[in-house]
């Protein structure tokens, strides 16, 4: 009862077989989607972190907690191993284009000079450099607090704004901080900018770039109650010198002396975040595994059962060939190969289903969705480990079989 | 291939109980005493129910005693485990079943490897041999044929192919013609005859045909579970 008896055996119990290794596959399935689109997203994001050019980061309690944003990057930057800090305030606005659509932007207030080193490669790529803002340190019209110097309304849209609208540098759109176009303020586009891809961040598909100093005033219009435009902003990207970044402990350093510099700010650094973003996602890869555990556990009890159902109708086989003398263990042995070939074909089968079930993800879910099946990682190893776990585990779903055909009544079955 | 020695098999005082201990039990087999020599052809007759199978399943090991001393050459055989006992059935025995007992899945040629691939014989050795066997048995041209696209008569001599296939010096016959039309019977008949001369192999054959039982050198009858008549002659 060697692998080419077995193999016809399993065509002979066709419908059987073939529901064990839908089980199976099914099972499998669900690990390699889960698993590699939540790897793709986890690893998609702790590279965005660790690709950062800042390496702590200032933020305050509530929205736009920063109050007084120009003078803290000013503060910073006379501490000890910082070399930049960008104030950046992120506010939803309105952008009317020529002709006079609204749309939804996700806007972001910064200070040119100070917000290009935050970049990573893979942004600084998507950004014109420098960023053609008129005012690279944003303290024209700031102007220590006042507000009132003169600045040049310039935007950068993202492309793919400008794409939907048919928006081109150099062409005019209104920003509000409303839907309402009385409100809003002619802002000139000097650029475009790729959007990088993100699942753990709002989407950043529509989105424009200016002054900080224009956005706090754009976005402060018309409220009479504020005598002085607030200096808002939600963080502070700091970036430190070089040989303090690669040092953990004279990172921590850094880490402390801004905090004393801000006791009531918070100060993140992105290696413990990156190191939270790991565990989270190693968290998040037991769930999965937990979760198609049961899934698992169901498609080889439906194998054992197949297999134990086999040995009952082949019980004159099994008699005929302990009757010549093959011995039990060979019997026994084709049974559990026999179950270790469903479960193969059922793993393989999984893992192709698998895959194109996130490569259809990837090319017809909705946005969100889509943008995570995108980033999945197919990892050969983990996927040869699942099969071969599926496998292994095959031989104890056996393992009742086996029993039973081991108690066959040679005599029995003879009759 | 050289095949296995005929063993003098020795029953002492054999009884085979089922269902001992019980209201149900039932004596197949009463303290049999018999010894059938190294290629004897035996026959063993006797009405429905007097042992005639359970003797040859003791005598092939498929089954135990449950008194008495069964032994193969002066060795006891009867007891051992069931391991033990399926590599001497493998090596030793060749059963030719009234109902034939061919692997539904397999072809006529796997059939005949199927004990040759038990005893780990290397594949191209035990295809060579099956085709040997089957050219033997005069079913050369029905070798990938399965059991279900085969006559009786055929079935059963692919059945004999498989029997002897590990050159067994002990052939146990249950009613191998019991189920074949008389032709057949007759062509399995001369085949067994054939196989077991050619092979100096001792062959025990249960059957209810006196036709069948006189091709035998000895005869022995049964009844209620003992050897009531024990004769030589052909």
């Amino acid at each position: 009862m060697r692998r080419r008896s077995g193999s016809r055996a399993l065509r002979h119990a066709r419908w059987q077989s073939v529901l064990a290794v839908a089980a199976i596959a099914s099972a499998v399935a669900l690990p390699v989607v889960l698993v590699s689109v939540g790897g793709g997203v986890a690893s998609h994001e702790l590279a965005s972190l660790e690709q950062t050019g800042y390496q702590l980061v200032l933020s305050a309690e509530g929205l736009h907690g920063i109050e007084d944003a120009h003078p803290d990057e000013a503060r910073l930057l006379q501490l000890p191993n910082v070399v930049d800090a960008a104030p950046i305030l992120s506010i939803p606005i309105d952008v009317f284009n020529a002709s006079g659509n609204a749309s939804p932007v996700l806007a972001e207030g910064v200070v040119p000079r100070e917000f290009s080193p935050t970049l990573g490669p893979t942004e600084a790529s998507l950004f014109p450099d420098p960023l053609p803002l008129g005012d690279p340190n944003d303290t024209v019209r700031y102007a220590d607090g006042s507000y009132a110097g003169p600045t040049t309304y310039d935007v950068l849209l993202s492309s793919t704004y400008a794409a939907k609208f048919h928006v081109a540098v150099g062409s005019e759109v209104v920003l509000s901080p409303t839907i309402s176009l009385s409100q809003g303020v002619t802002y000139r586009v000097t650029g475009l900018f790729g959007t990088p891809l993100s699942i753990a961040q709002p989407s950043g598909a529509f989105a424009a770039v200016l002054l900080l100093s224009n956005l706090q005033v754009l976005t402060d219009y018309g409220n009479a109650s504020h005598a002085v435009v607030p200096d808002g902003a939600d963080t502070i990207e700091i970036v430190v010198a070089p040989a303090a970044a690669e040092n953990p402990a004279s990172l921590a350093q850094v880490a402390r002396e801004v905090q004393a510099a801000f006791p009531s700010y918070t100060v993140t650094s992105l290696s413990s975040e990156a190191s939270e973003l790991r565990s989270a996602a190693s968290v998040l890869t037991g769930f999965y595994l937990a979760l198609s555990s049961v899934g698992l556990a169901v498609g080889l009890l439906f194998l054992s059962l197949v297999l134990v159902r086999r040995v009952e109708r082949e019980r004159r086989s099994i008699g005929i060939r302990r009757a010549i003398g093959v011995p039990p263990w060979s019997v026994a042995g084709a049974i559990v190969e026999d179950g270790a070939v469903l479960a193969a074909g059922g793993g393989v089968l999984g893992v192709v289903s698998g895959y194109v079930v996130v490569r259809a993800l990837a090319t017809w879910a909705s946005s969100t969705v889509r943008e995570a099946a995108q980033l999945a990682i197919f990892g050969p190893l983990f996927l040869a480990e699942l099969v071969a776990a599926v496998v292994g585990l095959s031989m104890v779903a056996s393992l009742a079989a086996v029993r039973a055909a081991w108690r066959v009544d040679v005599l029995e079955a003879l009759r | 291939m050289t095949g296995a020695v005929a063993p003098r098999v020795e029953l002492a005082h054999v009884s085979r109980t089922y269902a001992a201990g019980t209201a149900e039990a039932v004596r197949a087999l009463r303290e049999v005493d018999l010894v059938l020599p190294a290629g004897e052809f035996v026959s063993v007759e006797g009405p429905s129910g007097c042992g005639k199978t359970t003797l040859l399943n003791l005598v092939g090991l498929l089954d135990s005693p449950s008194d008495g001393e069964l032994r193969w050459d002066g060795t006891p055989v009867g007891l051992r485990s069931d391991r033990e006992r399926s590599r001497l059935r493998l090596e030793t025995v060749g059963f030719i079943f009234q109902r034939f007992y061919l692997l539904p899945t397999l072809t006529a040629v796997e059939n005949v490897e199927l004990p040759m691939r038990a005893l780990g014989m290397p594949r191209a050795e035990r295809r060579a041999r099956a085709a040997e066997l089957l050219a033997e048995v005069g079913l050369s041209e029905r070798a990938r044929a399965y059991p279900h696209q085969l006559s009786g008569g055929e079935e059963q001599r692919v059945a004999i192919a498989r029997a002897v296939a590990n050159g067994p010096g002990l052939l146990l016959a249950d009613e191998p013609t019991g189920e074949l039309d008389s032709a057949s019977a007759r062509t399995v008949l001369d085949l067994l005859v054939r196989v077991r001369a050619a092979r100096s192999a001792t062959l025990v054959l249960v059957t209810h045909n006196p036709e069948v039982a006189s091709r035998a050198s000895r005869h022995l009858t049964l009844r209620d579970g003992r050897v009531v008549s024990d004769r030589s002659g052909a």
